[in-house]
Parts: C-alpha cells; structure tokens; sequence
C-alpha cells in the first residue's frame, strides 16, 4: 500500500463509473424491451386463446406422425416432439458416420496421382458445394428414390431384404429378455479383448515381434462374447422382412421410409462434399517438411500416410469438422420438405394442432438444437484435446 | 522415369504434393539433380503415362473410373438430350424468375436489371485491369456462353424478351466503357454510395408508385433479394455484435455471446417457424401481421448477422494490439479508433470469409420454400403439379437446380480469384 | 518546430512520479517509483528486461492504470477523471518498439490523422505540418507511400513524426530501435538526438548505451519494479552506487 493515492476524480467524469453506467443503462434497456415484447406476447396469445405457460405438453396431441418409435394420436404432445427428436437423431447419427466415411475417400481421392480419379472427385466436390442442401434432398426424392418401382417388383432378396419407392426392409434382429445379462458379458469380452490388445503390444514393444494385435483381439472378443450369448440361452431372435397382407406394406425387420433415404442420402452427400475439402485442405496444410522427412525416413507411402500426415492432418482437420457436424445436425431438419416427421417437422405441426402455442414450442426447438450441438461439439472437443495433447505445441 | 524417381514423385503425389512437383527437382542417382518432366513440355502420350496409367494398380483404377465416368456421362446425355421433355421450363421460364408478377409490371423488373447492370459495368471498368484475360480462361467460357445462348434460345419466344436479354449484355458493356474511360473521375466513395442507394431504390421502383404488393413476389428474384437484403442489413449488426462481443464491457459482452452462440445453435428452419409463428404475437397488437416474405427478411437479417459477427471477430482478432495503443496514445477517442484504424484492417481481412457466408445465405433462401414463399425452388415444385406436367417433376426441379448451381459456383470462383488478387495487392 | 520550454533552467517539473505502484494478477511490476522529470529533460531508462521500465513509462500516457501512487503531468493528476485523461493524452506522443503505423493509411494519412480527428485541423493544416515534420525526420519523399513500402528506420521515424504531429509537450520512447536492423539505428536515433536539442522533454527506455551517454540529462536504472539508481550519465556508467546496477553494467558493457 502506498502513503499516497491518486485523488478519485468526481463520479460523473471518473472513466470506471462510466463503464458501469453505460452498462447498467444497457441493461436496463434490454429488459426494457424484453418486457415490452412479452406482454405483447402475453395479451395476442390471450386473445386467441391459447395458454401461456407448458402446460399443452401434457395435453392429447391428435396427430399422426409417418414413422419412428411408437406413438398414436392419443399420446401427449410431448410423447409427439419425443418422437420427432428421436427422429431427427435416426437420420443425423448415422449421417455424420457416412458422410465422414465418404467424405475421406473423396477427399483422399482430390490427391489421388490418377488424374481421372481427382477430376471425378472435384466435380463431385463442386457439384454437391454449390447446390443448396434443400435441393440435393428434393431431387433425390424425386429423382431416385420415389421412381424406384412399386412393392412388390422392386429389388429384394426374400427373406432377407427390400427395395422399392416404399422404402426399404432389412431382416435384422431384435433384443430377447435375456439382452441385459448378455451385455453385461459383452462388456467382459470387452476387457478381455482390451487386455490381450495390452498383451501383444507389449510382446511388440518387448521383441520386436509384429504383434497383429487385431489378430488376436477380435477373436478373444467374440468367444467370450459368444459363449456369454449361450450361457444366458439365446440373447437375440431373428426378424425376417416380409411383405404384409395385400402386398403394400412391409412387415417385419429393420424399415426405412422412401422421405427417410431422401433426407439421409441427401445430407450424407452434401456434407460429405464439405468434409472431402476439410480432409484434402487439411492433408495439404501438413508442411512439406513433415512429408520429406517421413520419406527420409524410409517408409512407405501407407506408412507416411498412417504414422505421419494423417495425424498431423488430423489435428488441423477436427475445429471444422466440428462445423460440418453441427451443420449437418441441423439441416437434419430439411426433411421437412419431403415430409420427414423429424423434430422441426413435428413442431411445426404441434403448433398449428395446438391452437398456437408457438413460443413454447419454439422455445423447445432451441433448446433441443442447443443441447445437441454443445453435445457434439464437447465430443469433439475432447477428440481435439486427446490428439493436441500427445505433442506438438 | 527411372524406378525410383517414379516410386519418389508417387509418393510425393500420395502425400499431397503432386501440385508441388511439377518443376522441382528429383535426384536422380548418383548423376546429381536433373528437372522434373514437368519442366519440359510433354506429348499427351507421356502425360497419360505419367498421370493415368504409371503402375498396374493405377491402370486399372483409371480403367475402373474411366468405364464410371463414361456410363454416367452418356446417361447424362441421353436423359438431358433426348428422354426428357424440357416444355415445362419453356412454359414455366417467367414464373420460375417473377413468381406470379404481372405481365403488365415487368417493365419494372427490366429497369432494375438494366440499372443494376449499368452500375456493376461501371464498378468493373473502374477497377484496373490488373490481370490479363487468360486465353484459357476464354476458352473455357465459350462452352459455358453456348450452353447459356442454347438454354436461351429454346426457352424465350418472343422477340421482345430476346432484345431486352441483349440489351442488358449491351448495357453492362456500356457500363464497362464508362467505368473504363471516366475511371479517375469517379471517385471509389460515388460508386459505394450508389450501390448503397440502388438497394433502396430497386425496392422503391418495385414496390412502390404503383408497385406490385409482395404477394405476388416470387420466383428466383425472391431468393435474390431475400439473400441481398439480409446480408446488407446484417452487416452494421454484426460489426456491432462482434464489438460487443469483443469489448471490455461485461453486460455487453454476455449479452452479445449469447445472442450469437443462441442463434448460432439454431438451424435456420428453426428460426423461420419463430419468424412466422412468434414473431407476429411480439409486435405490438396495434400492426396487423406482417406478410411472411418480410418477416422472412427479419429472420434471414438476424440469422446472417451472427455469422457476419464470428466472421468480423476473426478480422478483429488479427489486427495487432499495437494498433489499438498507437491510437490510444495519439488521444483519439474510441469510436474513432474504431472506425479508422481497425474495422478498416480487421474487414478487409474476412472478404473472403464474407463472399463465403454470401454464397451460403444465398443456397439458404431455398428455405423460403418451407414457409410456402413462392421462391425458385417451390416455383419449380408447383409447375410439376400443374395440369399436364404430372410427373415432370424431375425437369422441373433441374433447371431450378442448375440456377442455384451456377451463381454460387460462379461467386466462389470469383471469390477465389478475389483472394489471390488481395494477396497480391500492395495495402 | 519547437514546443515545450526550450532551456533546461526553470524548476518546471513536467512529470511527478509519487510512489507509483502497479500490478498484473501476482505480479508486482512497478514497486513504489518515485521521480521527477523537469520540462526539457531528457530522461533515459536501463534495465533488464521484465524490470517495469516499460510498464512505467506506460503508466504516464494511460496505456496502463497505477494501482498507487500519484502521477501528475505538467500540473494534471492522472486519475480515472476522464477529463484529465484525454488532456494528458494530448500532451504527450509515444513511439514503440513495433512502430505500430496503421497500414491500411499512406504516411501522410497515418501523420495527419489524429490531428484531423482529434484537434480538427483542416486536412491542409494538417498536411503542410506533416510535410514540415517529413523533412525534419527526413523523408520528405515518402509522404504518399504506405507503411509496408519503406524500411524498419524510415517508419519509425514516420513514427516519431506521427507522435510530434500532436505537437506534444513530452516524448515517450519504448525501445524504439530494438526492432530496427543493426544499419538503421543511427538514423532513428539522429533524429532523437535532434529533438533532444530542441528542448523536447524525453523519457526513453533504450538498451542504446551510445545514445545515453550522448543525449541523456539523467539515466535511471529499473529492476524488479523499482528505481534502484538516479544518476548523470557520466556519474552513472563510471561510478554507479547499487549492486545491481554494477551487475547490469557488467553484463551490457
């Protein structure tokens, strides 16, 4: 502390005063309009008659939704958005794999030293950047999926899986009552198989003896997990596809809607075009310096590729992967165009049934979409730190 | 090629680098460096070697993609060419540009094309012709040019329409001379505040004075002035979001953080069913509800402006601490600082980020179509339900696809050489 | 152009520094420094780096708040009074390490701004001043290129006219050729050593012990957030009195 202290200037001209002032001001404009714009909303929702607070959710909604989990019209208005999220994360999940799939080889494809294969990449890449999203879906739909020929002609392997402007029917399998106990065995296998991976690593680490650590996991994975399935007698029955009475519906297995393909392929495509640039941008950023020691080194090509700039590429590629992630999540909600019951689709539709409970709904969307994107993005947030953490910088 | 300098350049071009090696040097061994084939001219015979057929597994990849390609191509053909029947484009062509505009008005929309042409001929003269017009790049136009000539000629009829189409090449070649030759008279503020002012303008003539009500608006012009409209709104807003977000001032800070990452989080169908459910019900109850292509407009501002707002906080992140304290020491005040040494540094960095989220915005206004505007692409769903054209709905939805295609493609390309010249540039 | 007094007579103090105090986080930077600076000094400031030398001279202009203590400047306490601030601002010119020309302006501009902006001179007042003050830092030639176009020495002394466009009555210098190839100190330092005739008062954070034997009335040495020695240049470098400062000699010597 000091024996002297500057003097404290009169409040209306000291600089900290003002700062709060201006803030404070600031604030009490934003409630002030907030304010204004709530009981606006208050007295026109009144008007017409539609309540104020959520109480609707618990309401009979008295709307059919096209597909997804079990619902009827006599379920809540909840159970409906329920299904529409579900919905919306059935096409997006999936979608994120495939079009992270697709969108390696093309963008791997973009460096490829055959001069076809990076041209066919490139008017794949720019064909798909530059049509609206809305568009790739809709022709997709109308183009592909609903000229597939009627049920009943289309592609199928009976007994085992379906093609048509229907949509599709896969035989699958469906969990018994003995599912529970068996993951428990699962998971076992799991650290079974985790263990022998430790084993042989150190065997590699150890000898030098290759160490074909997949070699020797998968397999221990699946006997313990098969024995588990026997132990707890049949975890899993079959489901075989078939088509229903009267030859228009399909009954049975794992079943696709023609607007579900639609909405998936569409997005899988267009934003696997955008991570095909990511993935080709990113390989290129790798310094040249990385690839010319790499080869020094004497590796080969794959090996350059495994040990050196894909992990660098990595790194370089996760902050806009991330972008393209959450961009696909919400243009999930694009299927609305083709009818996709997805969770903006079912709002839109809670809200004229319900007479106008537009703000709470809306409120629900934003929320939804909010948490999802936090989700993805705290995922990939971990991914950036587990690879940035193992070295450089 | 040796052996070893072909496995060398593979894996060069595996890793990335094929840009790279043509002219660099490879060691050839033992003799000391020697150039690259790529210095030399090659015969085609050579470049199909060296590119399409230089191992067996690439041979046979390019057999493979060649067969793919050749089959997609030739279905291309044969359903643009001969199975498709394109009269619903030639029946539809005014409808899928003006929506349900009335014939009688168009003469309005003409006056807006030929303006805007006239301005945008200006503003290209005036800027110096700093790179040559590469023969290559004329070359691959006139394909482009005859496809569009094609497209032209089997879809307008009248004469009429046909001397107006030139008439506007006419006047954007007009507006080029001027820009050209008045080029030092003009000052570059003039030609800002002009298109400034032709914003409102376009708005005035079409709407205004005996105008057309925005019911009847539609079509592609829709998705154009939706997208311009938007950005050129969003922009101060953003600057403004991206300050606050940035500023020393905490309530100001969190609340622009949250209205960014809130409006960020939200996918743009969300926010138009607040625009057109919401939206209304928060307005005060004396204004009757807006038509739903304005409050689209309010939706589209708000939405660009948060990405303008990430976008201008990049720009000011990269303009140095030591500018700021320079300014501060010279005593200038801080909206001063602000408006004349950093926005100018830190906007001129994100142009290219800009034009990117433009193109973006503008593919979103095909979402105009979920709340039943009658933009391009809805226009194009409809004309495949009329009468007669059951069916059709694939040569209805292309050309819409095409349109869209074409502006964005072209505004990337541009965008692109737009970077280069920037790099280039002496500021 | 000369402002400020002209002689080194008069007990004129131009700066008062009382016990001044400043902290980032745990950190102490500045410990308690005292000083004055009399009108026409020329004040040259030593020190390792991260001693607070910086930091102080900082302190006079506003880029950093004192936690403590009293700064005055020439009769104006230095408070939060925003009034005071900009008056103060006003009378003093700063010069970086970094130049820190704005460089989306020619020279020309970047000289001729703040006297536009801030005292709202017309732009032909403005100018005929900038192109006097280009021919006393001497480059008149370049008053229509832009920053990037000229060399490390020519900006910083478009730096220096900058600063003296503002017509202050104090000169702040942070390391101003620290960043400067070892061929262009000279003329940066000329053009100081010039100023520095004209009665300009100075303060001067440099490592250029040339320059402090030359020019400086005073050399203050800072470490560790205080000032260990107060000394003439000739009193300072042949016989200083702290530890420290001997080490430090020893080490730059």
């Amino acid at each position: 502390m000091s024996a002297v202290a500057p003097t404290k200037p009169p409040l209306w001209r000291d600089v900290r005063a003002l700062r709060v002032a201006g803030q404070i001001l600031f604030a009490i404009a934003v409630v002030l309009v907030a304010r204004e714009i709530w009981l606006n909303l208050a007295y026109n929702l009144q008007k017409i008659g539609v309540e104020l607070g959520f109480g609707f959710l618990d309401r009979r909604a008295g709307f059919g939704i096209g597909e997804g989990i079990t619902y009827s019209p006599n379920d809540t208005y909840r159970d409906a958005l329920l299904v529409g999220l579900v919905n919306t994360l059935r096409v997006a999940a999936p979608g994120l794999v495939a079009a992270s799939l697709l969108g390696l080889i093309v963008g791997v494809g973009r460096l490829s030293p055959n001069w076809l294969v990076r041209k066919m990449a490139q008017v794949y890449v720019e064909a798909l950047r530059n049509t609206p999203v809305l568009m790739v879906i809709v022709i997709l739909y109308v183009g592909v999926i609903l000229p597939l020929p009627p049920i009943g002609g289309g592609f199928s392997i009976p007994g085992l899986f379906f093609l048509s402007n229907r949509g599709s029917a896969v035989s699958t399998v469906r969990p018994e009552p003995a599912f529970l106990p068996w993951l428990g065995f699962v998971l076992v296998a799991g650290a079974v198989a985790w263990a022998v991976w430790r084993w042989r690593t150190q065997v590699n680490e150890r000898t030098g003896e290759p160490h074909h650590r997949v070699l020797y996991a998968l397999p221990a994975f699946f006997v313990v997990a098969v024995l588990g399935g026997v132990v707890v007698g049949g975890p899993l029955r079959l489901d075989i596809a078939t088509l229903a009475e009267g030859g228009f519906n399909y009954e049975g297995g794992f079943n696709l809607s023609p607007e579900y393909f639609a909405v998936f392929f569409g997005l899988v495509l267009y934003t696997s075009a955008f991570i095909a640039e990511i993935i080709r941008g990113s390989i290129q950023a790798v310094s040249k310096g990385q690839k010319e020691a790499a080869e020094a080194m004497g590796l080969t090509p794959f090996q350059q590729l495994r040990f050196v700039v894909l992990p660098q590429a990595m790194r370089i590629a996760i902050p806009p992967l991330n972008s393209q992630y959450l961009n696909l999540t919400k243009n999930s909600t694009l299927g609305v165009i083709v009818g996709f019951p997805d969770l903006g689709n079912v709002a839109k539709t809670a809200i004229n049934q319900s007479g106008g409970a537009s703000y709470q709904i809306v409120l629900i969307l934003v929320g939804s979409y909010l948490v999802l994107s936090l989700t993805i993005s705290f995922f990939m947030n971990l991914i950036n730190r587990a690879v940035t953490r193992k070295g450089a910088r | 090629m040796s052996g070893t300098e072909r496995e060398l350049r593979e894996s060069q071009m595996v890793l990335g680098l094929e840009e790279e090696v043509v002219g660099a040097t490879i060691p050839d061994e033992g003799l000391g460096l020697r150039a690259a084939p790529g210095k030399e001219p090659q015969t085609p015979a050579e470049w199909a070697k060296a590119n399409l057929f230089s191992g067996p597994f690439n041979s046979v990849v390019t057999i493979v993609a060649g067969f793919v390609s050749a089959w997609t191509l030739y279905q291309l053909f044969k359903y643009v060419f001969i199975s498709a029947d394109w009269t619903i484009l030639k029946v539809n062509a005014r409808s899928y540009m003006t929506g349900r505009w009335p014939l009688e008005q168009m003469w309005r929309i003409w006056l807006c094309i030929y303006g805007i042409g006239l301005l945008a001929g200006i503003a290209r003269g005036v800027l110096p012709l700093r790179f040559a017009i590469s023969r290559r790049r004329v070359a691959g136009l006139v394909p482009v040019l005859g496809f569009a000539l094609l497209v032209e000629l089997y879809v307008v009829d009248t004469l009429l329409v046909h001397a107006l189409l030139a008439g506007v090449v006419a006047v954007i070649g007009i507006g080029v001379w001027i820009g050209c030759t008045f080029g030092s008279a003009i000052k570059g503020k003039a030609l800002l505040y002009a298109w400034i002012a032709a914003f409102p303008l376009v708005i005035l003539v079409l709407r205004f004075f005996g105008g057309v009500s925005e019911r009847l608006w539609g079509g592609f012009m829709v998705n154009l002035i939706v997208a311009v409209v938007a950005i050129v709104a969003s922009f101060p807003i953003g600057v403004l979001l991206a300050l606050g977000r940035r500023g020393s001032l905490p309530i100001i800070r969190l609340f622009s953080v949250n209205v960014i990452e809130i409006v960020r989080g939200a996918p743009l169908y969300t926010l138009l069913i607040f625009g057109v459910f919401v939206l209304p019900l928060m307005l005060p109850p004396g204004i009757g509800k807006p038509p739903n292509i304005i409050l689209a407009m309010i939706v589209f501002t708000l939405f660009s402006s948060v990405y303008v707002a990430e976008i201008v906080r990049g720009g000011l992140q990269g303009v140095h601490e030591g500018q700021y304290e320079a300014a501060r020491a010279l005593g200038l005040p801080v909206r001063k600082i602000m408006r004349l040494v950093i926005l100018p540094q830190a906007l001129r960095s994100t142009i290219p980020a800009m034009i990117s989220h433009f193109i973006s915005l503008f593919k979103d206004t095909s979402l105009l179509a979920t709340i039943a505007i009658l933009e391009l692409l809805r226009q194009a769903r409809r004309a495949s339900a009329a009468l007669g054209f059951a069916g059709k709905s694939l040569e209805a939805l292309l050309p819409a696809a095409l349109l869209f295609w074409i502006v964005a493609f072209s505004m990337a390309r541009w965008s692109q050489r737009l970077e280069k010249r920037l790099g280039v540039g002496e500021r | 152009m000369t402002h400020g007094n002209g002689e080194h007579t008069g007990a004129h103090d131009m700066i008062v520094a009382e016990d001044v105090r400043k902290r980032f986080g745990d950190f102490d930077a500045l410990r308690g420094v005292s000083t004055n600076v009399r009108a026409g000094e020329v004040v040259v400031i030593v020190g390792p780096s991260g001693s607070g030398k910086s930091t102080f001279i900082r302190t006079i202009n506003r880029l950093e708040r004192h936690d403590d203590g009293r700064i005055v400047v020439d009769g104006i306490e230095l408070t939060d009074d925003i009034r005071n601030i900009e008056k103060i601002r006003s009378e003093i010119g700063m010069v970086f390490q970094s130049f820190n020309l704005f460089p989306h302006l020619s020279v020309m501009e970047n000289i001729t701004l703040a006297p536009r902006n801030v005292r709202r001179w017309p732009k032909k007042k403005a100018e005929e001043v900038a192109t006097q003050l280009l021919e006393r830092v001497g480059i008149p030639e370049q008053a229509n290129k832009y920053p990037a176009q000229l060399s490390g020495g020519q900006q910083q002394r478009v730096a220096i006219a900058r600063a003296l466009a503002m017509q202050p009555k104090i000169m702040l210098f942070d390391e101003p050729t620290s960043a400067l190839d070892p061929e262009m100190i000279k003329e940066v330092l000329d053009v100081m050593k010039e100023l520095a005739n004209t009665g300009m008062t100075m303060i001067v954070v440099t490592h250029e012990i040339g320059f402090a034997r030359e020019v400086a009335d005073r050399v203050l040495f800072f470490d560790s957030g205080e000032l260990l020695e107060d000394a003439t240049p000739d009193k300072f470098f042949t016989n200083p009195q702290h530890e420290r400062t001997k080490l430090f000699l020893s080490q730059i010597l």
